[in-house]
């Protein structure tokens, strides 16, 4: 049996083995591109190998993933190009101005996705820059350059996908299942840290919901991996989905733990103690639960109804993970939406077409030749950017790593293959550095994984191979020096016009987060539980932009957060009454809730719970429901928005 | 023995090869075939999935070409 202390990973030169195989997959699939792009004889090599160095994701779910958005976002971007340039044929102004603009949009887009949507939405962007700008004086040839791209990208993305898989390139199932149980064992600890009556621990709240909701890009790339695929990135679906309502039935008891007699937890605890340790079938405990009869009063059966909530979300999340592992459809299908806050995306797109339309504006008025091709550089910088958290930031580390790359590059071209033709010269020259850089990629610093992704990028465009290649140091010299002047002329004016500040998304994210709360947006037929994904997906967002500094708003975020979930799930319940003699009683609820009328909600649950018959009825539920809303509002009434939401 | 005529596909004036034709259709087919392999129980059956797949693929791509 195995253990549970993980094993050190094998290393070879204090690099783990798996990131060595993945830097080989990397430079094999590299060369495989190129040698059948040599052989079709295709008119852009060199787009196949940087399809590859994109592409160089370490497990194969996502490297096909990424491939299909990265067809997707070619063949839009294509489109648009020459939808672009076949309206404003011989109006170079005119062109540069559509182009600025369709970047906005791209990068608008970009906002409200995640991923490799995220990517493929900046992708279709700059391909209009590497297509249309750098036609920008030929527009006749703007198809062909399109299909000749195209070509080069589906050759590097089938090279790719023939040598992940015969290379054995990990699945990323195996570690998803590995990574969502241990998820759910520690959000069994905070649930049971409640029981004990320990005080509320809200950081383990906030790293838990942020490790859940970053799974979610990743949870979509496992539909690719095989053919049970998709039935597994729905069992995923549903286990994250799941755990998120565990978690926020845990932070209900974890606040109201000062409540709780300890009598009515034994049991609750001792059975998700148990459960701890096997998989010991825990189908049986909301009955050992329902059995606490002697408890009659109100308050206590409140925070025994929260126990039981929180015992019947993890026998959901149990057999979703059983689902997961044995690849079938899940009991229910749940959906795992984003939230998408649309006036930081618009800011974003029309920051990023101010970006470009000034970087134009300036390679205009300098008059370079090929200036096109740097300018198309600034797209490619600008669009890249947009799909990480820091956009400036990138394109400082991108000026950072082309010199570097422009360096490589020069040593690769001019002092180790020096003018050879032969392919096995080229594969072999090309060993060290994609390598290199691919290992680098794996690292686990932010800065040194940067510059190699950098790196695995720029060197096969400044090195463009070619069949035959021409080593003109000209060439060299030009798309070096156009690479750092894209990258530093971009630095420059986004240091004019900064990028959205994390202060202001923040605010903004708290200010929408308090409006929804206010004014909740029903979405046809969504479950509670998607919608509080949707929320935690936002307190996501906002922890990623450092919010974990700023206390005051993350308990106001926090605060939003328990008040919607409680209300859409006190709603459900409610619900349930309608063809029941108590639906006047629920409707009186329901006003009392938009009303935020504290007293109302606590009467009506002593009546409903006096009518209930017994414990685990309808009524009881809602009862216990409208009475830890009245505590969360209670809770909530010490915060003020007004102040916040202006 | 005849001479195989093929299909040409051109699109926007630019000739396909007739191989491209026949690696999409067989894109396709498998894309159709999946939530039968599913059912199947297909991936259960061999220790590497992936590779398996692959092969049938190579398999659906030389029948499409040796019939049609």
């Amino acid at each position: 049996m195995a253990g549970t202390i993980a094993e050190p990973p094998f290393t070879i030169a204090k690099i783990p083995v798996s990131s060595w195989s993945f830097a080989i997959r990397v430079w094999l699939t590299m060369i495989l591109a190129l040698f059948v792009s040599f052989w079709l004889q295709l008119e852009a090599p060199g787009s196949a190998a940087v399809t590859v160095g994109i592409l160089a994701e370490p497990t194969r779910g996502q490297a096909l993933d990424k491939a299909g958005f990265r067809l997707l976002g070619t063949i839009v971007g294509v489109i648009a190009a020459i939808a672009i340039t076949g309206l404003f044929s011989q109006a170079r102004d005119l062109i540069l101005a559509a182009f600025a603009v369709w970047i906005g949009i791209c990068v608008f887009a970009a906002n409200l996705l995640d991923g490799y949507r995220a990517y493929a939405a900046v992708l279709s962007g700059y391909t209009v820059a590497l297509i249309a700008t750098q036609q920008i004086d030929t527009p006749q040839h703007v198809f062909e350059s399109g299909v000749s791209r195209g070509a080069a990208i589906t050759v590097g993305v089938l090279s790719m996908a023939i040598i992940n898989t015969l290379m054995d390139a990990p699945n990323r199932h195996p570690r998803l299942m590995a990574q969502l149980a241990a998820i759910r064992r520690r959000v069994r600890e905070y649930a049971s840290s409640a029981f004990r009556g320990e005080p509320d621990k809200s950081t383990t709240f906030l790293m838990l919901l942020r490790e859940i909701v970053a799974l979610r890009p990743e949870i979509a790339s496992v539909a690719l991996e095989s053919s049970s695929g998709s039935v597994r990135g729905a069992a995923a679906r549903g286990v994250a989905v799941g755990l998120i309502a565990e978690l926020q039935a845990a932070r209900v008891l974890n606040n109201d733990a000062a409540d709780i007699d300890n009598a009515v937890c034994d049991q609750p605890r001792t059975a998700l103690e148990r459960a701890d340790h096997a998989d010991l079938p825990v189908h049986r405990l909301p009955e050992v639960v329902a059995g606490q009869k002697r408890v009659r009063d109100v308050e206590t059966e409140t925070s025994a109804w929260a126990a039981r909530e929180i015992l019947r979300r993890d026998e959901g999340v149990r057999q979703d993970l059983l689902a997961l592992r044995l690849a079938r459809w899940p009991l229910r299908a749940w959906r795992a939406p984003l939230y998408r806050s649309y006036r930081t995306a618009v800011e974003s797109g029309v920051r990023a077409a101010l970006w470009l339309a000034i970087a134009s504006f300036f390679y205009v008025w300098a008059g370079w030749p090929a200036s096109s091709v740097s300018l198309s550089f600034v797209a490619l910088i600008i669009g890249l950017g947009a799909t990480t958290p820091n956009a400036r930031g990138f394109t400082a580390i991108t000026l950072i790593g082309t010199p570097i790359a422009a360096a490589l590059t020069g040593i690769l071209e001019f002092i180790i293959l020096n003018g050879a033709d032969a392919f096995p010269v080229l594969a072999i020259a090309m060993a060290p550095f994609t390598v290199g850089a691919a290992v680098l990629m794996k690292s686990q610093n932010r800065l040194w994984s940067s510059l190699g992704r950098v790196n695995l990028l720029f060197i096969p465009v400044i090195l463009a191979p070619s069949n035959p290649q021409t080593y003109n140091p000209q060439s060299f010299l030009f798309a070096s020096l156009f690479l750092v002047a894209a990258a530093s002329l971009l630095l420059a004016v986004q240091t004019l016009i900064p990028p959205v500040s994390d202060e202001k998304r923040r605010m903004r994210l708290l200010a929408e987060a308090c409006i929804e709360l206010q004014e909740p947006a029903r979405k046809n037929g969504e479950a509670p539980e998607e919608a509080t994904f949707r929320d935690a997906s936002r307190i996501g967002q906002f922890l990623a932009l450092g919010g974990a500094q700023d206390g005051r708003a993350l308990a106001d975020m926090l605060s939003c957060f328990d008040q919607s979930a409680m209300v859409r799930l006190c709603d459900a319940k409610l619900m349930l009454l309608i063809d029941r003699p108590l639906a006047p009683l629920a409707d009186e609820a329901r006003a009392a809730i938009v009303e935020r009328d504290i007293p109302t909600l606590r009467t009506i649950a002593l009546r409903l719970r006096e009518t209930a018959s017994q414990t685990a009825s309808v009524e009881a539920d809602a009862a216990a429901c409208l009475m830890l809303i009245s505590n969360i509002l209670d809770r909530a009434s010490g915060v003020d928005f007004s102040q916040d939401v202006t | 023995m005849m001479a195989h005529s093929f299909a040409e596909l051109v699109v926007g004036g630019v000739l396909f090869a007739p191989f491209v034709t026949y690696l999409v259709a067989a894109i396709v087919l498998i894309v159709v075939l999946r939530p039968l392999l599913h059912v199947v129980g297909f991936p259960k059956m061999f220790s590497h999935a992936s590779v398996a797949e692959l092969s049938l693929y190579v398999t659906i791509l030389g029948l499409l070409m040796l019939l049609f």
